[in-house]
This record gives C-alpha cells, structure tokens and sequence, in this order.
C-alpha cells in the first residue's frame, strides 16, 4: 500500500492525470482567443473605417463590414461553447478519475480486513474500520481528480499573467512578487498547525465512533446496570473535543485566507507609490500602469485557487496516511491465500503432524506451547481441555484459522500454512459454540457454506448483456474482483448434489438428523409460501390437504366443534369484523384498520353492501364502552395496552367525540367517521363478547360479500387476498391455508385440537418436507437475534456438514459432561460424515470410548 | 352475548362482592368465556391453578380422587365458583371439576385480576374486607367448636 497520497494517485491514475492535464492545456488555447475575439470584433469590425478597412479577404471570399461583424461574433458564440464543452468534459472525466480511484481504494482497504489474521480483530473494532473505509476516504475522491491538473492550470494561468506584467516593467513585476516568498513561508507554517489539529479531529472521531460501536455491542448491559449516564457523558466528552478542534481549525483557516487577502491587496499599495512615481517620472505609461493593475486584479484568482488547493492537499494527505496507517499490520496474509484457487489434493487418509508448535496469545490461557502430535485425518480424536488451557487455539491451529508462532503443521509432507484457504477450509470444517449468523435467511445461513465462486449465470438476468459488460469492465478498471454476485454461487458438487431442489432436500434431511427439524417446522407452519422453489406444486399439496381438514371437519362433530373454517355464506364468529365483511385479508399488513376504513373504495364497497351506518353503529358502541372500561386507567397500564381497541392517548380524544355526536349525529368529519369504523373491523365477536352481532348484522355482512368481492376485485390495487376454499392464499401462513378458518376461542383447548389436526394431516399427506423447506425462509435477525443459542449451533453444524468437509473439528460444541442429547449429536454427527473424520474438542470426559485418540491438553502443553 | 350477564355472575362471586360494577365490567370484558361440552375437564386435581371460573350455564360435577376412583361430592350450577383462593394464593386444585352438560364458563386469571388491583387499589381492599370477615368468621365457629369439646 503506498505511503503518500501522490503515489497512490500516480500509480493508479498516471494515464489518467495526464489526459486531464493535456485537456486542461488544450483549454487555454481556446480561452486566450475567446478573450481575444472581443478585442478584434470592437476594434476591426465595430470600429473600423468602413471604406478603407473593408470588403476584407478571407480563403479568397470577400466580406463585408456587416457580414465580417457577424462571422466574428458567430465565431465567438462557438469559442465560448467549445469552451463550456472542454470544461464539461474535464469536470466529468475529472470525476470519473476521482471516483475510479477512490473505488479501487475502498477494495483495497477492505481486501485488506479480509486478509488480517484472526488475532488482529481483537485489537481494532468495527465502529472504527466502518467509518474508514466508508466515510473518511470519500474526500479523497473529489480531491484526486484535482491533484495534478488543477496546480498545473492555475499554475500555469499565474505565470501567464506574471510575465505579462513583467513585461510591461521589471519593477514592477518585482513589485508584484515582492511579497510572494514571505506568503510563501507564513501560509505554511500556519497550515501545520491546522495539519495537528485535522490528525487530532480524526483521532477523535474514531474513538467517537470506537464509542458508540462499543455500547451498541454492550447495549443490554448499559440497561442492566444503568450506566446510561456514564455513556452519555462520555459522548458529551468526545463531542466537545470535536467542537473546540473544529472550532480552532476554522479559526486558523480562516486566518490563513485573511492573512492572505490582506496581503494580496499589500501589493496593489506598492503599485501606486512606485508605478505612479514611475509614471509621474515617465519611465512608463499610463496605460502601462493601468495594464498591470489589472493583470494583477486577474492574479488574485488563481493564487487564491492554489491556496485552496494547498489546504485541500494537506488534509487529503493526512487523512489518507490517517486511513493507510491501520490498514497495514506487518503480518497480513497474502492475496493469494484468500482467493486462490485449490489446486491441492487434500488425503482424506493423511496424517496432520504438529512439530512443537507453539502458539503466543495475546491473553493468558491462550497459549500453546511446544505441541507434537500426531493425528490421523480419517480418525475419531478427542482433544480434552479445560477453559484456558489452550485447547481452542490447538483447534483452531490445526483448522488453518492460525498460524502458529513457532513450529510446523504439516499434512502429510506438506506445510499446512502454505495452503491457501480454498484448500483449507473446504476440506477442513472448524464449527465452534458460537457461529456467526448473517442477517438473512435460515436458507441463506446454510448455503453459505458452498458460497465460494460463482458457479452458473442467475435464473433471472436483472442486467442486459451490454450492462453486464460494463459492470465487469469497470471492475477490472478499478482493480475490484470480476465476480458477480448475481450470479449462482451455490458449489452443487461440494455438497454432492446436482440441483438446488436436491441441495434444500438434503439440508432438511440433515436439519432434521441434528435435532432442528420441530424447530424448522414450526417456522414454516407461520410461514408464507412465496418465491420459494417449486412454489406451485406446494401450494397444490397444501391445497389437497386442506380438503382433507374440510372433510374431517364435516364428518367428525368433534373436530367441527374446535375449528370454525371460512364458508362464503357463513359469519365466522372466532375472526374479526374486517376479515368477515372482506373475506379476506389485507394484502400488505401495512394497511391499518384505519387505513382501510379510510380507503375509498372499501367505504365504496360498504355503502353498496349496505352496512355502512350498521358498522359505523357498532364501531360506536364499542367505543363507547372503552371509553366507559379504560378512562380511568392510567396511559401505561398493561390492560389498557392489552385490552383496548383505543390506544391510550386517544381515549379522551374518543370520548370528546361521541360527547358531541350525542349532541349533534351528523356532525363528524370523515377521518372521525373512519377511526370509529376502524374499531368496529377489530371486533372478534367470540373474542370480545359486547353483544353487538347480532343473526341480521352477520347476515348482512355475509350477503354483502359478492359486493365488495366484485368491487375490490376491480380497483387499481387490489387490496385484498380473497378467501377461496380452492385457492392458496398467498397472505395467509402456510398453518393459516392448511385450516382455512379459525380455532374457535370460546372452546377451551381449540388451540391444541387445531394443531393436532393439522399434525395429523401433514402426516398422512406427507407435507413436513415442505413446510420445512417454507420454514428456511425464516429471517434470522441481526447477529441471529431471532434465533436461540442452541439453534443457531446447530445451523451452524448443518452448513458446515452440508460442504463435505474431509474433517470436521468441533470445538465446544460436544462439551463432554455427558448431557443427555450429546451423546445422540455426536453419534448422529459420525454417521452424517461417513468416511471423514472429527476432532472434538471438549472439557469433560464423557464417551471417550467413541474416540480412536485422545490428546489432553492443559495449561498450553499436550500429553497424548 | 353481552358481558352483563358476566357482569351478574362476578358480582354473586363472595370475594368480589364488594367491588364496584364498573371494574367489575373491565374484569368481565379482559376474562375468557368457554363453553366445555358433556364430560369435558375444567380443571384437574393436583395441578396448579391459575384461575378461578364461574358457571355461568349449565353444570359441572367436583370430583375427588378417592382411593377406589373419582368421588362426585357436589354439583356445581349458575353463579357458583370453583379455585376462587387458587387465584390468590399458588395452591394445588383439591378436586377435579368436570362438565356434566353442556356448560359456559367465565375464566378468571389470577393475572388479570392482579392487573385489576395493580390499576385500582380499592379492588384489593374490597377483596381483603371480604376475606377478612371470613377468617373472622371462622375463627369464631373454631373457637365455638373447641369450646363445646
């Protein structure tokens, strides 16, 4: 990585920066005569002598005065737009330039993080590297398109003005420079200290940022031990550092502009006294004076363009070696190991030979000291160790995670840190207790095992042909990796499959071997079916099922006593008000009740159905009896929150309403009019027993169905997902579409019975398979939020049982103190890998029959 | 269905006979209604209870486990109460409630009754002025029963 700023430009960019530079000396030319066009167009074609000038000769045509006049001023006209042209261009191709390089710095930056060794991450934090490589180098961007252009042009336009005023008179071009070297040594020396303060700022930016990251990460235990204040202060702390360091570098910055305006019109002071005595002596003219003087008026612009530049180019400066500096510790992997291809036959029957490694830790209990073993690939070892006794680090040493500070692994003749980790990992599974999980998919976190090179083209091509050229071309421009992450990645053959139905196949089979499937299962019961594989064929099976259910249901008064299902012409009592006048359900779950009681085309709907005063009425009387309940409450009680239709800061509000509606029934705006119908689609009757459906309201609800299935169906954007006993219905869960109705709520144990039945069918139709593989779209959160500690073990078990892997070392994840299910794991673990073999690593003791070696390890040193 | 004829059976309950009709009505509107068919169990001996329920239609059988079965040792009817100091205090059911017909019962919860009092104090003290007079009560027949012996 370059340590100065210009080098990285100049070997990224040279090509580039020269173009830039010879498009910005083309400009001159271009400018010089568009200022000289002026001066000809007054002088020969406005201002000359019509008869003696004139018809003048141009390529053998004559022209006369008027018509020189308007090729001159036509030729002006196009200077100025080649002008603007070139200008256009440069800014543009400035842009790009900046923007590639900045682009290919940011992959560097983090190609770098990627290539740290594991240790390093203990010594920086994420609230760090973040801001680095994201907002701390885009300045850089708009400055490397400047770096050299700009000082040549304004540069070169100061040295065209100086000599034309040196010119006119030595004395007083020495007059006009006379002050240059003192600006020239004062401007820098308080630039340095404006340098001080910009390494400072960034040094406490980052430890701002370090800051917050830190009780991000630890926010549950600011909670529980009520140290709010203590962050809070401490933020305080940062943010005044920042404001006092902004607040000196634009004083001084602003200084340094003033110290140089002041002295810039210094100069103009040594032109009237000496040019003016010159003049009043007659060593030079008066034109010539007044020439000069306005040479130098033009000066002030591009030396005030070269100051910024300079200020510019300071603080770019330091905030790229500010960046550089924490991107290069001296022990980073090369390239090669991270993106090299495997081409290493790894022996599932070789032996791994550890020759007195000895591995240094940053903490105490993480050493290994002087370890010779012999372990044989294809073998079952158990690898004993108690918390602190360098066990993991064994592990993680034989796994490749590290590299051992003295002595070898080998695998068979070969040096295990000579391979690169295409080689390593996908032979090698380490699976710790903790495995990360990605925000995405339960899918997603399982695949990701395979996810090493792009394998086939997407399904669906989101870029035209030209478009993926291009993308792939500026990617090779800015040394970024020609990888498209559209693609495929999914590895078919490492997992020993042939399609991605297979491949999700197998891992509901291993899901299910670990000990997940219930699990899984239950996420796909409240699961929708969309967008996953062979979303069609399941949708049918889950359809055929619920036949099934409808049929039991009829012939059983039993099951028909627990579970009210959707007919068209029957009033559900256990669903909600909205749901029956719909036969539906909102599509986007968005849509409040009050949303919808505001929609016009279900107020449209309602009206020609004829329940529109009936719902309103309803909607009254419910709240009138919250307002009645939960008046008195206070505006946190649980039961207001819980039980109330109103949420608690509106119950007044509602009860101001239906005072003045006592008064006066017509007078209500049609917001008030749909919050009031917004609580009437809440009601559950069995739910909520106020008595207020009665046999003629449920039949009017059910008579206006057609209605509003008619006139819903044809709006812009169908709001709703009809109910249809022969449709799948792609809002509802998967549970939802098996049962089609709802557990009656005024049964005790409705619950239990309806998941009973469901159970019951899902196995004589054989759908766990496909609720399972609905239930791998579930979202696991950020960090696996949504998922337990024990889940997510075993994910992390399953992904990495899915690739293959010769050897799998697991490390606390059989913990050895004889727990009831590790026994079972273990054995199922064995059996999934067939010929590979395992390294466990434990703490405890327990089913070392299991295991063909065992290696103690304590306090760093190994005895076998 | 509305809640006022729940509203009637919680004011017959003793323990909350004092307690003013409108919290009564919150009470009513925040328990569960169940209907349990012919045979069907409300709750069980030995388990711990969480509620108290009110018969509100219909009739159930309190059962006790003797050592040669199931003893039936009252019939419950309209109004009357089973678990009413389960829901104050954690203690085991002492007998088996099971539905002789087809009964509708209201399902107190020692929780929503706790959020009751949590929200109004007053609940609580009627509840107490009524338990009071009960161990009052007898405290006193005890005392009359270990006199006459």
């Amino acid at each position: 990585m370059e340590r100065s700023l210009y080098r990285y430009i100049w070997r990224y960019s040279a090509r580039r920066q020269i173009v830039i530079l010879c498009i910005t000396l083309l400009s001159f030319p271009i400018l010089y005569a568009s200022l000289e066009l002026p001066k000809q167009i007054v002088n020969d074609a406005i201002g000359a002598n019509p008869q003696t000038d004139f018809p003048k000769e141009f390529f053998g045509t004559p022209f006369g005065q008027v018509q020189y006049l308007l090729v001159l001023c036509f030729s002006f006209l196009g200077l100025v737009g080649l002008n603007g042209i070139v200008k256009y261009s440069l800014n543009v191709y400035k842009g790009l330039t900046g923007e590639r390089t900045l682009r290919r710095l940011r992959y560097q930056l983090y190609e770098r993080v990627l290539r740290f060794r594991l240790p390093h991450f203990g010594k920086i934090s994420s609230g760090e590297i973040i801001p680095m490589i994201t907002a701390e180098v885009q300045p850089l961007g708009g400055f490397i398109g400047d770096a050299i252009a700009l000082p040549a042009f304004q540069g070169g336009t100061l040295l065209v003005y100086l000599t034309f005023i040196f010119v006119q008179d030595p004395l007083l071009g020495a007059a006009a420079v006379i002050l240059y070297p003192f600006q020239g040594w004062l401007i820098p020396k308080l630039q340095k200290r404006v340098n001080q303060l910009a390494k400072q700022r960034v040094r406490n930016i980052r430890q701002m940022s370090d800051r917050i990251g830190e009780s991000i990460s630890g926010v549950s235990d600011i909670h529980a031990n009520d140290t709010s204040a203590y962050h809070l202060a401490q933020l305080t702390d940062n943010l005044q550092t920042n404001f006092e360091i902004r607040f000196a570098i634009f004083r001084r910055k602003f200084m340094i502009k003033f110290v140089n305006n002041f002295i810039n019109q210094l100069t103009p002071f040594f032109f009237y006294s000496i040019g003016g005595y010159l003049v009043i002596q007659g060593n030079i003219s008066f034109g010539a004076l007044v020439a000069v003087l306005a040479a130098y008026k033009d000066l002030a612009g591009p030396w005030k363009e070269l100051l910024t530049y300079y200020q510019q180019l300071a603080d770019s400066r330091i905030k790229y070696q500010a960046v550089i500096e924490q991107f290069d510790p001296p022990d980073l992997y090369g390239q090669d190991r991270i993106l090299a291809d495997p081409d290493f036959n790894f022996p599932q029957n070789g032996r791994l030979k550890l020759s007195n490694v000895t591995y240094e830790g940053e903490g105490s209990g993480q050493n290994v000291t002087g370890a010779s073993v012999d372990i044989a690939v294809a073998e079952k070892t158990a690898v004993i160790g108690g918390e602190g006794s360098g066990r993991l680090q064994l592990l993680q040493m034989v796994s490749g995670l590290l590299s051992p500070s003295s002595g070898r692994i080998d695998i068979d003749a070969t040096n295990l840190d000579t391979l690169p980790e295409s080689v390593l990992s996908r032979n090698i599974a380490f699976i710790g207790p903790s495995p990360h999980m990605f925000n995405n998919s339960i899918r997603f976190n399982l695949f990701y095992a395979l996810y090493h090179r792009p394998m086939r083209d997407p399904t669906f091509e989101e870029f035209s042909e030209r478009e993926k050229a291009f993308r792939e071309e500026e990617a090779r421009q800015t040394g970024n990796i020609h990888y498209d992450i559209r693609s495929e990645w999914e590895d078919y053959e490492e997992a020993g499959v042939a399609s991605f139905d297979e491949l999700e196949a197998r891992a509901v089979e291993l899901i299910d071997r670990v000990g997940l499937g219930d699990d899984i299962y239950r996420m796909g019961l409240q699961a929708r079916l969309d967008n996953i594989h062979n979303a069609d064929e399941y949708k049918q099976l889950i359809l055929a099922a619920r036949r099934t259910i409808a049929a039991e249901v009829v012939s059983s008064s039993d099951l028909a006593d627990y579970l009210d299902l959707w007919s068209p012409d029957h009033f559900n009592q256990s669903a909600s008000l909205l749901e029956n006048i719909l036969y539906g359900v909102p599509i986007d779950s968005k849509f409040t009740p009050r949303d919808l009681a505001a929609s016009p085309v279900i107020k449209e709907g309602l009206s020609q159905a004829g329940l529109t005063d009936t719902v309103f009425e309803v909607g009254k009387s419910i709240a009138e009896m919250m307002v009645e309940l939960f008046s008195d409450l206070g505006g946190d009680s649980d039961m207001l929150n819980t039980f109330s239709f109103i949420p608690p800061d509106e119950i007044s509000e509602y009860g101001a309403l239906l005072q003045r509606l006592k008064s006066n029934p017509s007078g209500i705006s049609d917001e008030e009019r749909a919050k009031i119908t917004s609580l009437a689609f809440m009601l559950i009757p069995t739910r909520h027993r106020l008595g207020l459906m009665t046999p003629e309201i449920e039949q009017q609800v059910v008579k206006g169905r057609p209605v509003l299935r008619r006139l819903l169906g044809e709006a812009d954007a169908v709001p709703v997902a009809f109910f249809e006993r022969d449709a799948f219905n792609d809002t509802m869960t998967i549970e939802e579409n098996l049962i089609f109705g709802k557990a009656r709520l005024d049964r005790a144990q409705a619950r239990e019975r309806l998941e009973e039945a469901v159970s019951s069918v899902v196995a004589e139709h054989d759908l766990k398979p496909i609720i399972m593989r609905a239930g791998l779209s579930f979202s696991v959160g950020v960090g696996g939020s949504r998922l337990s500690s024990g889940q997510k073990q075993k994910i992390g078990l399953v992904r990495s049982l899915l690739r293959r892997p010769k050897l799998v070392v697991l490390d606390d994840v059989i913990q050895g103190h004889g727990s009831v299910g590790e026994a079972e794991l273990l054995k199922t673990i064995i059996d999934i890998i067939g010929p590979a073999g395992i390294i466990v690593g434990m703490s405890g003791e327990a089913g070392l029959d299991t295991f063909d070696k065992i290696v103690r390890i304590e306090g760093g040193r190994v005895r076998t | 269905m509305s809640i006022n004829q729940e509203v009637d059976a919680l004011r017959s309950v003793p323990i909350l006979r004092n307690v003013d009709v409108g919290k009564l009505r919150l009470l009513a509107f925040i328990s569960e209604r169940v209907v349990y068919r012919a045979g069907e169990i409300l709750c069980q001996q030995g388990d711990m209870g969480d509620s108290a329920f009110i018969i509100l239609d219909g009739a159930c059988a309190v059962e006790v486990e003797t050592g040669g079965g199931a003893q039936e040792v009252a019939v419950l009817k309209t109004h009357d109460i089973v678990g009413e100091i389960s829901i104050l205090c954690d203690i085991p059911r002492t007998a088996t409630v099971r539905a002789k017909e087809d009964t509708q019962a209201l399902s107190l919860s020692k929780d929503q009754l706790f959020g009751l009092m949590r929200e109004f104090p007053e609940v609580a003290f009627d509840v107490l002025r009524v338990l009071g007079r009960r161990l009052e009560r007898t405290t006193q027949e005890l005392a009359q029963m270990q006199g006459r012996s």
